[in-house]
């Protein structure tokens, strides 16, 4: 295809699949390659000012599928455009991350930082360094440390909270995503990994937590099926445990039920015509009634 | 004596001939990786390479003598420490080898960070939980740095149950059935794309029309696998 043949529609196509993949924080990095690719071989004089932030998009991507060829020759033009742009030296270091060259890419940060002590981007890039070599206490140190300076950073609070789980330190975990549920009520995701921690420490307090979040995070988008599971989990625990009164007991087998009728109804719904779920639906009927025989 | 990059030092016996890896020992404890499990697992650990990734090796054969991981569930891509989704996939893949007359007897793991394939915590401890039901339990780990077109060994260290503790399983006593046929195989996969089809537990939760029993993409391996071959 040569660019005379490509229809201009075609070329904004692809330029709104960049910009949507942009704003939405994809890590699609095999497609971003395959369409940026294309798109500044063959077309770069069509896509005006935009060319640069594609250039990085496409940089990163590159990065992330071993592309060192197409990361280095959009990283030459960007250095050619912007001399002496921070931005673009982050770049160059994510760049020598990717070739494991750790110490190199940290001088680079460094200097970053010495000329701008503010520069989030570098500190955040030499803690993903240490992640990379398996430090995760450092890693989980110099995290605390950014977070006491920058306590609104929502994507590092979220990275903490990861590093914490990795790490078995539930409280810490939860501790982050408590953080991060007070400033995005809304987000049911944080809800659910706060409910599966909780239901990971344990005890009964900590499971009827877990219920609470769980039910919270369903209310929130009512088709996530692991807050549903979870609260059909929680609530059978609940009502299973010998050191429970006899309403506490009633009332979770009564959300119990509830959740289990749900998963029940969306298995059926999924399974209609589609010959291989039979086996997934099986499985999760046999699990519903097993549970409810343990429970009464 | 051949020296890992871990300073381990490992016998290996480079005894390669064109139709199989690792010789035939008549010890006991002898286990046999068939190409359905080695190809998913593999594809699995492809499918997310950013992440750690888990799973359950399943049995076909009967307990006791010889034993054969005959196929996989992929579980996991996030969030391997967490304990309700792993308690939930653990109870549904039970039911579902009940209805088909297998059993779970391993687990498999492929750390995100491919410099160290050693047993995390978290892949210590559902190990535990899978011995406690049966007793020639192996605890699978996907040696990343192993996974590149071209190489000549299995991207595996196996781990089994020995003196209350999981100790490195003796190379010679893992079988690999037709090596190169099952490396082809997975090649065919990738170019066909028909790795794509491969759908873990933590898929299947974010859209519930996905098979986690991968029936699909079963066929499709087992198409691939000549009928000359016994390994089923």
């Amino acid at each position: 295809i040569t660019s005379t043949n490509v229809s201009l529609s075609c070329i904004s196509e692809m330029r709104d699949k960049l910009r949507k993949w942009r704003e939405e924080n994809y890590r699609n990095s095999e497609q971003i390659v395959d369409v940026g690719e294309e798109l500044l071989n063959e077309h770069a004089s069509k896509l005006g000012d935009d060319i640069w932030i594609i250039y990085e998009q496409v940089m990163i991507a590159a990065l992330d599928c071993s592309r060192d060829d197409l990361a280095w020759s959009c990283l030459q033009e960007l250095k050619r455009q912007f001399p002496d742009s921070h931005r673009v030296k982050r770049l160059a270091g994510m760049r020598l991350e990717a070739l494991e060259r750790y110490e190199d890419a940290n001088k680079l940060y460094d200097s970053i930082l010495q000329d701008d002590p503010t520069n989030t981007a570098a500190r955040k890039r030499k803690i993903s360094i240490l992640r990379a070599q398996g430090k995760s206490s450092e890693a989980i140190r110099e995290l605390n440390e950014y977070l006491e300076q920058f306590v609104g950073d929502q994507e590092a609070w979220h990275e903490l909270s990861e590093l914490y789980i990795n790490e078995h330190d539930y409280a810490k975990a939860a501790f982050c995503l408590e953080e991060l549920m007070m400033t995005n009520p809304h987000n049911h995701l944080y809800c659910e990994q706060y409910a599966e921690v909780k239901y990971t420490q344990g005890g009964l307090e900590n499971l009827e937590l877990a219920r609470k979040y769980f039910a919270q995070a369903l209310k929130l988008n009512n088709r996530n099926m692991r807050a549903l599971f979870g609260l059909y989990m929680s609530a059978s625990h609940i009502a299973a445990s010998p050191k429970v009164s006899a309403k506490v007991k009633k009332d979770n087998m009564k959300y119990g039920a509830w959740a289990a009728s749900q998963i029940s109804r969306a298995y059926q719904m999924a399974g209609r015509g589609k010959k291989e779920n039979k086996c997934s639906v099986k499985a999760v009927e046999e699990m519903l009634e097993s549970m409810q025989i343990t429970m009464s | 004596m051949l020296e890992d990059d871990s300073g381990v030092t490992k016998k290996r016996t480079l005894q390669l001939s064109s139709m199989s890896v690792s010789f035939r020992s008549h010890e006991m404890g002898e286990v046999e990786l068939s190409c359905l499990a080695y190809a998913k697992m593999y594809l699995h650990a492809s499918q997310f390479p950013r992440c750690s990734v888990n799973g359950l090796l399943l049995s076909s054969s009967p307990a006791g003598g010889d034993v054969c991981i005959t196929d996989c569930v992929p579980l996991l891509h996030t969030h391997l420490s967490l304990a309700p989704i792993t308690q939930l996939a653990l109870t549904q893949v039970d039911a579902w080898c009940s209805q088909t007359h297998q059993r779970i007897m391993g687990y498999y793991q492929a750390n995100a960070c491919v410099s160290d394939s050693s047993p995390t915590p978290c892949a210590l401890k559902i190990a535990e939980k899978i011995f406690e039901q049966c007793n020639n339990a192996v605890l699978l780990m996907i040696d990343g740095e192993k996974m590149f077109p071209g190489c000549r060994v299995p991207p595996i260290v196996m781990y089994e149950r020995k003196d209350a503790r999981w100790a490195l399983k003796d190379k010679h006593t893992i079988m690999l059935r037709q090596w190169e046929e099952t490396c082809a195989i997975v090649n065919q996969l990738f170019s066909s794309g028909d790795q794509a089809l491969l759908v873990d537990f933590d898929s299947h939760l974010d859209d519930i029309t996905k098979d986690w029993t991968n029936q699909k993409l079963n066929a499709k391996i087992m198409e691939l696998i000549s009928p000359a071959n016994g390994n089923v």
